[in-house]
């Protein structure tokens, strides 16, 4: 490997699968009438090249990196609090988090509050979490091959059930009740507050299992 | 069963699905994994990681962002 920079080092990122299917997400949606999703992913994709480039730089530097991944994300060190301030920091985010629900589920979907309020919250979550988990976690060397396999098929079948009922639709912003998407089952739900409300505290708490993954 | 009854048992098998995993990864010795564990092993990678938190976000904004 030696010392030297590489060229083209800052192309690093596009060797990243996850960096082109931002890309494809940001030129569907935005076509598809989501303008705002599509500059989010965007700038999301964008910001994986330029980091996966400053890490290719580094990377002669450091042995440890695996070739043709970006990098295994550490867990920062952990700062321990006392039992009484631990109990204190939840109560306080528990509390936040029970605020930001009522009040972001108050505002009408696709309205610009919600919009706002969503697009604060999810680049917050997404930069908290960009480094690594919040605490260190064991991750399993191998996962069983066949177990893996079962989940794969189940998400997969998910999604090409999901994707066939929208391609099934009269057009692709247009509801069927023949055949509904996820996004259509749950219109009635996400039509009153209370409901938006639930919905937005379950999708908090699951950003939050996921930063501390 | 009409076709929106059928649809909607296509998700219903997913779910189903999903937790039947699930348990079969916490109640019992089957060599198949949490799905903490799937996620976890998936975000251990900076892509794999913001990968799957641009995901989380995604969901919020297709519901309710414009």
């Amino acid at each position: 490997m030696g010392g030297h920079a590489r060229p083209f080092s800052f192309l690093a990122g596009f060797r990243e699968p996850v960096v082109w299917v931002l890309l494809a997400i940001a030129f569907f949606t935005s076509i598809s009438g989501k303008p705002v999703d599509g500059v989010l992913m965007l700038i999301v994709a964008l910001g994986l090249v330029v980091d996966a480039g400053r890490r290719a730089r580094g990377r002669a530097a450091q042995e440890a990196v695996a070739a043709g991944s970006a990098g295994p994300a550490e867990a920062r060190p952990a700062r321990r609090l006392s039992g009484r301030r631990r109990v204190l920091v939840a109560a306080a985010l528990l509390a936040g988090g029970v605020a930001y629900a009522v009040v972001v589920g108050s505002f009408t979907r696709y309205s610009w509050p919600a919009t706002a309020g969503i697009i604060g919250l999810g680049t917050v979550v997404v930069l908290i979490g960009w480094h690594g988990p919040l605490r260190h976690r064991q991750v399993r060397e191998r996962l069983p091959v066949v177990g893996t396999l079962l989940w794969a098929v189940v998400i997969v079948f998910g999604g090409l059930w999901e994707l066939s009922a929208l391609l099934l639709q009269p057009s692709i912003t247009t509801d069927s009740y023949a055949h509904p998407t996820i996004s259509t089952l749950t219109d009635p739900v996400l039509a009153s507050s209370p409901g938006r409300s639930l919905v937005l505290a379950a999708w908090l708490a699951f950003g939050w299992y996921l930063v501390e993954r | 069963m009409n076709t929106h009854e059928l649809t909607i048992a296509g998700y219903l098998a997913v779910l189903v699905s999903i937790v039947l995993l699930q348990v079969l990864a916490t109640r019992t010795r089957a060599p198949v994994p949490a799905l903490g564990d799937l996620l976890t092993r998936a975000m251990r990678t900076r892509t794999g990681r913001v990968g799957v938190l641009v995901a989380w976000a995604w969901v919020g904004l297709h519901f309710f962002a414009k």
